[in-house]
């Protein structure tokens, strides 16, 4: 019985990380390769000619920097702006508190999908298509965000907010060195997801993006998928290059990322 | 004054980027309104267009397709995975990494990879059923070309791409379960199936509720992993209502139709979120 258990899971742990092996291999044999059986995805010859060819001739460095350069603006901005917004609901007493809150729960309801068609007449009035400011600004207002840090600057007790009010802590100070360390651990979880969800994030940049200097991953990648259909191993150098700083990432940060899921997701 | 002050910048972008595109959106239902520039005023046109628009009633049962082909299945393959790696052996750790993995590809990086592994010929899949066996050596499966084959290609790639974030919900749901309560009943004679169905499940169904509204939600929102891997044909058999959406915006220049039918995607999005929401405080006025 017990082996029956450890052979259904090792053939799972083998379906799920059998397509990235195949991606990185794939990506290190030679081009013009004839595959007849399963096997031959496998053996050698390997080379490394491809990464070159893929690295000098094409933008892909450039849209992994703007995919992480968004990523990162797009994760510090909505976790300050976020705190911001959740620690003035959660802790300060204002007349229309209850009005504002229901105001950020509202915005929960309004799916992105359903309102980018607007947002690019908006973004095109503003003139910010086309632009680093226009890739970022639109994803800054999380209302998940606050909904779920509130819960959190809910949870530090109103007495030590007080206390140390009476030593003479300004709000300011009472939100930097008292709210923010206290949740630290959350403030982390909402930055991780928030980084993979920019990340990935595809609809918007698609749409608002038109200069290839501009372009992130997820839409650089087809475009240049477009010019290599017939063959294997470029298109799997493509993949295997765009993913390898969040692959490194993710081996990095692994313990912090599942914490953050399961802190955050079931809150939310 | 001072609140004011700590929520002003999040009202300001959200009240820019999210309220004003809503209210803005109801205008351009009303017009005839081009990539470049308002048209003309066209009163209900775009609504009754739409309502008659077989195209519009086919991407969005495209969409629901896609939310009952996913949700059911996503649900107990994260349920299996996290009984996998809950199951104490020395490979614990590694299970967790390898099932969560792939989540954290892009989802264009996905979607190639699903692409290029349903290929006939040469794909991945194609070889390795060849190889056991259930494929005879001359005879090809043609996933992609196929309506039905390439629901189950999307379906699948979707799967292994995001199973990873609900495998780790049901994951810490399971480890949230007392040890006691679990030798309690096996003192009671109960055995491995008889744990899992009466302690280890009733204790999963609340996160079972939030992951399954959630998991609807994201699902009829599909777009790329279609647009890539089929394109959302053959003959737009697949098309989902996102596609076409962008499609009657920015390929027939048509930004008030396209906005006319995101308000049917707004609308049934809503309801589906207010469950939610609903069955989240339920839960907590319960707790």
């Amino acid at each position: 019985m017990k082996w029956i258990y450890r052979i259904i899971s090792l053939i799972a742990a083998i379906f799920f990380l059998a397509p990235i092996v195949w991606m990185l291999i794939v990506s290190i044999k030679q081009e013009g390769m004839k595959i007849v059986t399963l096997v031959d995805w496998f053996t050698p010859p390997y080379s490394f000619a491809v990464y070159d060819e893929i690295l000098s001739t094409t933008k892909l460095m450039n849209w992994t920097f703007n995919s992480f350069f968004v990523a990162a603006c797009v994760t510090i901005l909505t976790v300050a702006v976020a705190a911001m917004a959740s620690f003035a609901i959660s802790k300060i007493p204002f007349r229309y508190r209850t009005a504002m809150f229901f105001f950020v729960l509202a915005g929960l309801l309004i799916p992105g999908e359903a309102v980018i068609i607007p947002l690019y007449q908006v973004a095109k009035d503003m003139s910010i298509l086309n632009s680093y400011q226009g890739l970022i600004l639109p994803a800054l207002a999380s209302p998940v965000a606050v909904i779920v840090l509130k819960s959190f600057f809910d949870g530090v007790p109103n007495e030590l907010v007080e206390s140390v009010q009476i030593d003479g802590a300004g709000v300011w100070r009472i939100f930097w060195s008292i709210m923010l360390p206290l949740t630290r651990p959350a403030l982390a979880s909402m930055a991780i997801l928030t980084f993979i969800g920019s990340w990935n994030n595809f609809l918007w940049p698609f749409l608002s993006v038109t200069d290839d200097n501009l372009f992130t991953l997820p839409m650089g990648i087809p475009t240049l998928m477009n010019q290599y259909s017939e063959d294997y191993v470029k298109p799997m150098v493509i993949n295997t290059l765009s993913s390898l700083p969040i692959l490194l990432l993710f081996i990095v940060f692994e313990r912090q990322i599942v914490k953050g899921i399961s802190l955050t997701g079931i809150k939310g | 004054m001072l609140a004011l002050l700590f929520l002003l910048p999040f009202v300001l972008i959200y009240v820019l980027y999210t309220i004003w595109p809503m209210i803005k959106g109801i205008e351009m239902t009303f017009y005839k309104w081009t990539l470049i520039k308002k048209m003309s005023y066209v009163g209900w046109d775009n609504y009754n267009k739409m309502f008659h628009d077989r195209e519009v009633w086919e991407a969005i049962w495209h969409s629901t397709l896609f939310v009952i082909l996913t949700t059911p299945t996503m649900v107990v393959l994260a349920i299996v995975l996290a009984l996998i790696a809950n199951r104490k052996s020395r490979l614990r750790k590694l299970y967790r990494t390898v099932f969560f993995i792939p989540s954290v590809l892009s989802v264009a990086v996905a979607s190639f990879l699903g692409l290029f592994i349903f290929q006939p010929y040469m794909g991945f899949v194609n070889t390795f059923l060849h190889l056991i066996r259930i494929l005879p050596e001359n005879s090809e499966i043609f996933w992609l070309t196929e309506v039905g084959l390439s629901w189950i290609a999307v379906s699948a790639i979707t799967l292994w791409w995001t199973v990873g974030f609900n495998f780790i919900l049901y994951l810490s749901a399971m480890q949230e379960i007392p040890d006691e309560i679990v030798e309690a009943a096996r003192l009671d004679g109960a055995n491995n199936w008889n744990v899992f169905w009466n302690v280890t499940l009733p204790h999963l169904s609340p996160i079972t509720k939030t992951i399954t509204m959630l998991q609807i939600i994201a699902s009829f929102k599909v777009f790329l992993q279609i647009y890539i891997i089929t394109g959302g044909g053959p003959l737009d058999k697949t098309r989902p209502i996102i596609q076409l959406i962008y499609q009657t915006g920015f390929r027939e220049n048509d930004l008030g139709y396209a906005a006319t039918m995101s308000y049917v995607v707004f609308v049934i999005l809503l309801v589906l979120s207010a469950i939610q929401y609903w069955l989240n405080n339920r839960k907590e006025a319960r707790a």
